[in-house]
C-alpha cells in the first residue's frame, strides 16, 4: 500500500503540482511526427500535463506547440488556418507564429505595435526519430535534447506508435516495470506473437513461473532484474531499465527487435502510452514492420484516424471467454497492449493505492514510487535536478542474458545494459 | 475500412458509467495480511533495525541473527531489544521474512534462514544497505551471500527502503 498523500503527490501532474514540476524538467514525447505530416498541414489539439495546447507545423516547416486558446477572446486555435508562417484564428483573424508570438491583429492599424505585446505560452517542439519532443519547464533550465537509442537509429530501424489510455499515468507506467505479470497475463503471446515467439529465452520463461527479482539503482532510475533457472549452474536474467520519469524497456527475445514505452500524462485521468520497437543493427523487415502496424507485439490496433484502440473500455475490450478458457489469451483479451490497458483501466481512473496488498515481488514498483517521491520533493524543496534529465542517463538498453549463478547481474551485465553503438543487443 | 465495434457488451456492469463509479471501492478496513519477521544479519543492519522497529507496525517483529556456536547452519535469534527468540517459533506464524545486511558476515544466518523459510513456504526478501551493485564492496559481498536465499533482493538500499518496503507490505 501507499499513503494517500503520497499517492496524490505522484498522480497529479498539472501546473504547480510537485509531480507536474518533475515532469516539466524533462524532454518528453508530445506527439508522433506523423500527426504533423507536412509543412502547412492542419494543426492538432494536444493536452499534456493537464495543459491544453495546439501543435502545428508552419508553411516553412517550423514546429510549434502553443496555448490552445486565442489571446483575443479565447477561441480554440485548433480551428486555426495554417497560413504563411503562422496559425490564424478564424474568429477575428489574429495570427501567431510557432513561438506563440502574435504577428498580426487585423483590427489594428497597419503600423500598430499592439501585436508585439501579445504572446501565447509556447514550448519547443523538436523532431527526433518518429517523435516530436517538448520541454514544458523553465526555459532557463532546458536540458540538452534526449538521446534515447530508439529515436536515434536510422528511420528504417525503428517504428513508434501510441495509444490513448484511460487511466492515470502511474498505474500505466507501473505495468512497465512489473516483470511478474508477464508469465501470466502475456503467456499466450510468448508462444504465438510474431514479434516474440521462437526465442530460446521464452522457454526459460515458461518453465519457471516463479522468478527471483533484484531491483538496483541506476544513474537515471532503476534496473529491475528477473532471474529464472537456466541450464545447470546458470540463471536466465531479464533486465528492465527504467529512466525517470517514465521511460521503460522490455527485455529482448532472440533477434527480435527490442521495444519499450514512454508513459505521458494527458491529464490526471488519461495518459499516452508510446510504444517503440527498434533494431540497432539492421532495418526492420517488411514482415516485422507490418506486424507492428497491425498491432502485434507491444503495439495496438487503433480505430483508423485516431489513437484510440479498437478494443477499449466501451466494448469490454472485445473480451473472448473462449480464448480465455483455452489459455490462448490468458485474460481473454487479445494482444499485449490491450491486455495491459484493459486491466490498468479497470483499476479506475486513479487507483486507490491505500487499498493495495503488495507482495515482495512488487519491490520494483515500491522502489520506483519511492524514487519518484524523493525526486519530486527534492526538486520542490531544494531545487535538485532529478535523475534522467542528463542525456547520459538515456544510454540504456534492456537485456536478456544467461549468467553463471555466482555473478551479480549488474556487475556481470554492466556492458549489456548500456548503449554501445555497433554492438548488438544482448539477448537469448 | 470498417471497425468492428461490439454494440452489446458482454456484461452490463463490466463498465462503470461514470468516473465516480469507476473510482468505487468497498470501504472496509484491510486486515494486515503479513506477519513480517525482519532480521538483521550483521551489526550495521542491527543498528538500522533498532531504529526501524520504533515505527508503528501491525505485526512486524525485529531480530538480530547471530551465528550459532554449534554445527554449521545453526543460528541464534534474539529480539532487537535483546529478548530471547527461537527461530522455529518465530517462523511458525510468519508469512514473510525480510533479511537486512551490510556485509557478508551474516552469510551463515542467511543460509539457515533461507532454508528454514523455503521448507515452510515463507516468502523472503533481502535488503542490502549500501551500494551492492559494484564488485569489491562489503555490500556486494552481502548481495552475493543473500542472493540464493531471497526471492526479492534490493542490492542498493538505504534505511528509508527498509521502512518503505515494510509499509508497502503492510506488516
Ligand atoms: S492478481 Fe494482481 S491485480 Fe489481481
Ligand atoms: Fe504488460
Amino acid at each position: 500500500m501507499l499513503r494517500q498523500d503520497i499517492n496524490e503527490l505522484l498522480t497529479r501532474t498539472g501546473p504547480g503540482t510537485a509531480m507536474g514540476e518533475l515532469f516539466r524538467q524533462y524532454w518528453m514525447p508530445a506527439c508522433l511526427a506523423e500527426e504533423l505530416p507536412e509543412d502547412g498541414c492542419p494543426p492538432i489539439r494536444l493536452k499534456l500535463l493537464s495543459e491544453r495546447l495546439v501543435a502545428f507545423r508552419d508553411s516553412y516547416g517550423n514546429y510549434g506547440l502553443i496555448d490552445e486558446f486565442c489571446a483575443h477572446r479565447g477561441a480554440s486555435l485548433w480551428f486555426g488556418r495554417n497560413e504563411d508562417g503562422g496559425l490564424r484564428c478564424p474568429y477575428h483573424g489574429w495570427k501567431y507564429d510557432t513561438t506563440g508570438q502574435c504577428v498580426e491583429v487585423p483590427s489594428e492599424a497597419d503600423n500598430s505595435s499592439f501585436a508585439e505585446n501579445v504572446k501565447l505560452t509556447s514550448y519547443p517542439l523538436v523532431k527526433i526519430g518518429d517523435v516530436l519532443w517538448t520541454y514544458m519547464g523553465d526555459p532557463a533550465t532546458q536540458p540538452p535534447l534526449p538521446e534515447f537509442e530508439f529515436a536515434l537509429t536510422p528511420p528504417e530501424h525503428h517504428y513508434t506508435s501510441k495509444r490513448w489510455q484511460q487511466s492515470n499515468w502511474l498505474q500505466a507506467f507501473e505495468g512497465g516495470i512489473d516483470s511478474s505479470h508477464v508469465t501470466f497475463l502475456h503467456s499466450g503471446g510468448l508462444r504465438s506473437d510474431p514479434l516474440f515467439k521462437g526465442a530460446k529465452g521464452n522457454q526459460y520463461n515458461l518453465n519457471d513461473t516463479k522468478p527471483f527479482f533484484e531491483v538496483a539503482d541506476s544513474d537515471g532510475g532503476l534496473f529491475v532484474g528477473a532471474r529464472r533457472n537456466a541450464e545447470e549452474g546458470s540463471y536466465y536474467w531479464r533486465i528492465t531499465p527504467w529512466v525517470m520519469p517514465s521511460f521503460t524497456m522490455v527485455p529482448p527475445r532472440g533477434d527480435h527487435p527490442i521495444h519499450g514505452h514512454f508513459w505521458i500524462p494527458i491529464d490526471d485521468e488519461n495518459c499516452w502510452a508510446y510504444s517503440f520497437d527498434y533494431h540497432p543493427m539492421r532495418p526492420l523487415t517488411e514482415a516485422e514492420r507490418q506486424a507492428m502496424v497491425d498491432g502485434h507485439g507491444v503495439h495496438s490496433k487503433n480505430i483508423p484516424g485516431t489513437y484510440r484502440p479498437e478494443a477499449n473500455m466501451d466494448n469490454d475490450y472485445l473480451m473472448n471467454r473462449e480464448k480465455q478458457r483455452t489459455g490462448e489469451w490468458y485474460s481473454g483479451v487479445e494482444g499485449i497492449a490491450i491486455q495491459d490497458s484493459s486491466l490498468q483501466e479497470s483499476m479506475g481512473p486513479i487507483v486507490d493505492r491505500t487499498k493495495e496488498r503488495l507482495v515482495p515481488a512488487d519491490s520494483g514498483i515500491i522502489k520506483a514510487r519511492q524514487k519518484l517521491y524523493r525526486a519530486a520533493t527534492a526538486l520542490r524543496d531544494k531545487g535538485v535536478t532529478p535523475p534522467g534529465v542528463d542525456p547520459a542517463h538515456h544510454h540504456v538498453r534492456s537485456a536478456a542474458v544467461v549468467l553463471p549463478q555466482k555473478e551479480a547481474f549488474l556487475a556481470a551485465a554492466r556492458d549489456d545494459v548500456r548503449v554501445r553503438p555497433g554492438f548488438p543487443i544482448s539477448s537469448v | 475500412m470498417t471497425v468492428a465495434v461490439q454494440t452489446q457488451t458482454l456484461s452490463s456492469c463490466a463498465r462503470a458509467a461514470t468516473a465516480q463509479e469507476a473510482r468505487y471501492r468497498i470501504d472496509r478496513p484491510i486486515a494486515p495480511s503479513r506477519a513480517g519477521r525482519v532480521v538483521a544479519l550483521d551489526e550495521g543492519a542491527a543498528d538500522v533495525l533498532s531504529r526501524t522497529a520504533q515505527h508503528d507496525w501491525a505485526n512486524a517483529r525485529f531480530y538480530v541473527c547471530e551465528a550459532g556456536a554449534g554445527a554449521a547452519g545453526d543460528v541464534v535469534l534474539r529480539g532487537i531489544d535483546g529478548g530471547p527468540a527461537t527461530l522455529a517459533d518465530e517462523l511458525a506464524s510468519a508469512s514473510v521474512v525480510v533479511m537486512v545486511a551490510t556485509n557478508d558476515s551474516g552469510v551463515g544466518g542467511a543460509y539457515a534462514l533461507g532454508k528454514a523459510c523455503w521448507e515452510r513456504g515463507i516468502q523472503t526478501a533481502g535488503l542490502v544497505l549500501g551500494d551492492g551493485t559494484h564488485a569489491g564492496t562489503a555490500a556486494a559481498a552481502a548481495v552475493a551471500a543473500l542472493r540464493p536465499h531471497a526471492r526479492v533482493l534490493l542490492p542498493s538500499a538505504d534505511e528509508a527502503d527498509v521502512v518503505d518496503l515494510l509499509s508497502a507490505l503492510r506488516v
